[in-house]
């Protein structure tokens, strides 16, 4: 009896341990599950890209603007944290609303030139997502279902925030 | 004597204004106008014509687009949930008054249908939204949004009178606030 009652403490903590309870840096916030709309766009160079098929992994699917401050002060730390998250299992989407090729084109060569942005020119992608407001940031589990919403700009290149989306990336909950 | 009759002015004014109460209206700069308490602060700028038509211009704006911004009378406003509950947006109740009665807001709809009428591509109508005030936000504990509310121009002052409900259930202190005297602000000659 008391190694059964061992061994069922023993499964229940192991368990627990191995469920590793994400704790969301500041500004992430998980929300009440919800499929995920249609990202079907392309980026400047025509290629396209299908959020539905980007493969059974979380993806980190953000969108921006060129005229909104935090936009440009959050920019370049997302490209931080697309070169240090390279090889991990986190596709990423980063989309423009509604703005033309030039001025994407101008603005990212001046503060993140790496990311090749994903163009929403009639705005409607971003309509049917319903940001808050711009930028906004999204978590989508390999499921298609939106876990997460970030609040505003975030300091992406911080360990904080790295740390999250690998955990979250490790799980593949 | 003049000197010294002049310091005492000085500091007697900076003890009025030090000793003015935090949840109170402050005139941060000349136009903009800040309500701030332990939960919220909200700030009011007004914009002039022209520096709306510039920043649409700086986004492509097609001239007769412009031209129809400048019959508005715009307001960037700010909104911080300082507290670490829930805060309530909800534009609709925002009331507008000037002395002889009410001044109805122009709505994300009436935009729209504008807009629609010029043919304005989707492109630009899309950043217009954008640039506008959410009409109703769960502002979460910390976030801070802003945008622009519009009215039709005038040249007579009124007043804004907003409520927020707080509490996840919208159960918690109402905050009411009231700004007087507010105006469209205009191109300088």
């Amino acid at each position: 009896m008391k190694k059964l009652l061992l061994g069922i403490m023993l499964f229940v903590c192991s368990h627990s341990l191995l469920a590793e309870d994400l704790s969301p840096p500041k500004g992430v916030i998980a929300i009440t599950p919800r499929p995920a709309p249609p990202l079907l766009l392309q980026n400047m160079d025509g290629e396209k890209f299908d959020l539905s098929k980007a493969g059974k992994q979380w993806a980190f699917v953000h969108f921006w603007a060129s005229w909104c401050g935090p936009c440009r002060r959050e920019m370049p730390t997302i490209q931080v944290l697309i070169a240090e998250l390279a090889g991990s299992p986190l596709t990423f989407a980063i989309v423009n609303t509604a703005e033309s090729d030039d001025t994407v084109f101008s603005f990212l060569a001046s503060v993140a030139p790496e990311i090749n942005s994903l163009m929403d020119y009639d705005g409607l992608v971003t309509e049917a997502w319903q940001p808050r407001g711009l930028p906004s940031t999204y978590l989508v589990d390999p499921q298609g279902t939106i876990r997460y919403v970030v609040i505003g700009g975030q300091a992406w290149h911080s360990r904080e925030y790295q740390d999250f989306l690998r955990q979250l990336t490790r799980n593949g909950k | 004597m003049y000197q010294g009759s002049y310091r005492i002015t000085r500091l007697l004014l900076c003890f009025i204004i030090s000793s003015l109460p935090m949840s109170s209206l402050q005139a941060a700069k000349p136009d903009r106008r800040v309500y701030e308490n332990e939960v919220l602060k909200l700030s009011v700028t007004p914009r002039t014509p022209q520096q709306m038509a510039a920043f649409y211009e700086g986004r492509g704006f097609p001239s007769e687009a412009i031209a129809l911004t400048r019959t508005a009378c715009f307001f960037t406003i700010g909104i911080h949930n300082k507290s670490r509950d829930i805060l309530w947006l909800d534009t609709a109740n925002w009331k507008f008054h000037t002395t002889t009665g009410p001044l109805k807001r122009i709505s994300r709809d009436e935009w729209k249908h504008r807009w629609q009428e010029l043919e304005l591509p989707l492109s630009y109508q899309s950043t217009f939204r954008w640039t506008l005030l959410p009409a109703r936000l769960d502002f979460q504990p910390d976030e801070r949004e802003g945008g622009n509310i519009t009215l039709p121009r005038t040249d007579k002052p009124f007043s804004l009178r907003a409520t927020f409900a707080t509490g996840v259930d919208k159960q918690g202190p109402r905050i009411d606030v009231l700004m007087e005297d507010l105006r469209c602000a205009e191109d300088k000659p």
